[in-house]
């Protein structure tokens, strides 16, 4: 029985008078890969964001390795750490270099030596295709490529779990092969990841677990072959539908 | 023709008599303008940091009433020293502590009155700064903050680390303007007894009333100041920005990197510009460099 990661337990989040997350439920093991599904403002972002503390969820908890991490004393930099995020929009540090945008976190939140950074952090630009680019700043290389120097600034803080939000749909279409071979990869070794994602193959083949999401609550959750294979709710068969006819 | 040559003898007569007072003047204007405005940009970063700590629902009550009243305070500062003239604020520091604490505290000799004179100016920088500050850091892209807090660092490694640094080179124009606005208007200092350029044109014109020849080295004078500093303020900009190319790095680095730290700016004598690289700078230097090239 592999370990429980996270677990989201009646998790709600509004802005304002508008309630985006409304009583999510669901449980991360080890080596699990989540695919989160569903149309645009279902709030599959705004759960990612809630994990990762970078919005407070208004009520509800999120236990990390059985520990609630929403309570007022928690060192949500400290927790952080563990949890590394991929955006949408890549956000890598536009001062830094490549190798440096690796080694920052490292040096500065885990205290490495600089050494010690540079290696590690080239080990997994090597693993996502990026070493010969360390010199290069984010402004200067492309859309993919930025994306998989911002997978492996995360894997370089050896998280426990990792976040994935929309990583390809600020991409061009040839662009996304690239970022979603990193993934499979990725998968293929065991990370623990939560994903994101429109692209319904890469949830068909390698997630082990898809939620379908649809305003605010999760419709359906199960394997990637109960819920997109055979879907039980009507609105989950409508958003699939549409999927298939583009 | 014959009032040119008359206005160069005159200049010239003027220089050779007094050069010393003038130089002795720009230098003091140029250390007084320096050092108040690192001071100043420096006061303007504490505040810009102060003013953006994030504050939320989550955090304590203690913690929010902190940071109203640190707000408070940044606010009040800036109000009170941008919306007052340095010329009068001078005149109240200089001769209103000694007033007010009976003679305790006063700006004695030489040395206090560039006390004075340092503190007056640095802390009206700081509240035009403060301002800018705020601006650049508001400028810089939130993704930014939400990148660095997501790899779990605090805000001040978040400030420090990746925002600042972004902000700064945003922020330089701004610095640029308080520089400039700090060469010409420490004259207003002369009210304290400060002998800056300025300063020296006064006494220079009330011993022999040749006020228009030495305006005229005057404006020279801060003209060349200024226009000195613009280009130095242009040259770090440009430093900050970086190369426009980058090298890429073919073997295999993890090799050599066990155990060994490279700087990685710093480059080596066997270095070899490739052509491409060198034609790129051939070009540059031909046409200028595009606009929206990034």
């Amino acid at each position: 029985m592999a370990d429980t990661i996270l677990e989201i337990r009646h998790l709600s989040k509004s802005f304002g008078s508008h309630e985006v997350l409304r009583d999510i439920d669901f449980t991360v093991q080890e080596g699990d890969v989540t695919a989160i599904i569903g149309a645009s403002g279902s709030g599959k972002s705004t759960l990612l964001r809630c994990v990762n503390l970078l919005e407070t969820p208004t009520s509800g908890e999120i236990l990390f390795h059985g520990r609630d991490v929403t309570g007022r004393g928690v060192n949500a930099p400290e927790y952080r750490s563990h949890v590394g995020m991929v955006f949408q929009s890549f956000n890598l540090f536009n001062n830094k270099t490549v190798l440096e945008n690796c080694m920052v976190g490292q040096i500065k939140v885990l205290k490495r030596s600089k050494a010690e950074a540079k290696e590690t952090a080239l080990r997994y630009l090597q693993q996502v295709g990026m070493a010969p680019y360390i010199n290069a700043k984010p402004r200067q290389i492309s859309g993919g490529q930025k994306q998989r120097v911002a997978i492996a600034r995360a894997l370089a803080m050896g998280p426990e779990v990792l976040l994935f939000d929309e990583p390809t749909s600020a991409l061009d279409p040839e662009m996304v092969g690239e970022v979603l071979s990193v993934m499979r990869d990725l998968a293929a070794q065991g990370m623990t990841m939560l994903v994101v994602t429109h692209e319904m193959a890469f949830a068909r083949d390698v997630s082990t677990q898809v939620v379908y999401m649809s305003e605010g609550v999760i419709c359906e959750q199960g394997s990637p072959a109960a819920v997109l294979g055979d879907p039980q709710k009507q609105e989950t068969r409508d958003f699939l539908a549409r999927f298939r006819s583009n | 023709m014959d009032l040119f040559a008359k206005l160069i003898n005159d200049i010239s007569r003027l220089w050779t008599k007094y050069y010393s007072f003038y130089l002795g003047g720009i230098w003091s204007t140029l250390k007084l303008a320096v050092i108040a405005t690192v001071i100043g940009v420096l006061i303007g970063l504490v505040c810009g940091i102060l003013n953006t700590i994030p504050c939320g629902r989550n955090d304590n009550i203690f913690k929010r009433a902190v940071l109203k009243i640190i707000r408070f305070i940044v606010r009040a500062y800036v109000e009170i020293f941008r919306g007052t003239p340095m010329v009068l604020q001078a005149v109240f520091i200089f001769y209103g502590l000694p007033y007010f604490s009976n003679g305790a505290v006063a700006f004695r000799g030489n040395s206090g009155m560039w006390l004075a004179a340092v503190l007056v100016v640095s802390i009206n920088t700081g509240a035009y700064m403060a301002e800018s500050v705020r601006g650049g850091i508001i400028s810089v892209d939130p993704g930014q903050t939400e990148g660095a807090m997501a790899i779990g660092m605090t805000h001040f490694q978040t400030m420090t680390n990746v925002i600042l640094p972004q902000a700064f080179r945003n922020i330089i124009p701004q610095i640029g303007n308080n520089f400039i606005i700090n060469i010409k208007d420490t004259s207003v200092m002369f009210i304290i007894g400060f002998t800056e350029f300025f300063a020296f044109h006064q006494y220079i014109v009330g011993v022999n009333n040749m006020y228009f020849p030495s305006a005229a080295i005057e404006m020279v004078g801060y003209l060349t100041m200024t226009l000195v500093a613009s280009f130095l303020l242009r040259a770090l900009e440009k430093l900050l920005d970086g190369s426009d190319n980058y090298e890429l790095v073919s073997e295999d680095q993890l090799v050599m990197a066990a155990g060994t730290y490279s700087h990685p700016d710093r480059g080596t004598p066997f270095d070899e510009h490739h052509k491409p690289s060198r034609e790129t700078v051939i070009q540059q230097v031909k046409f200028g460099r595009n606009r929206g090239e990034r």
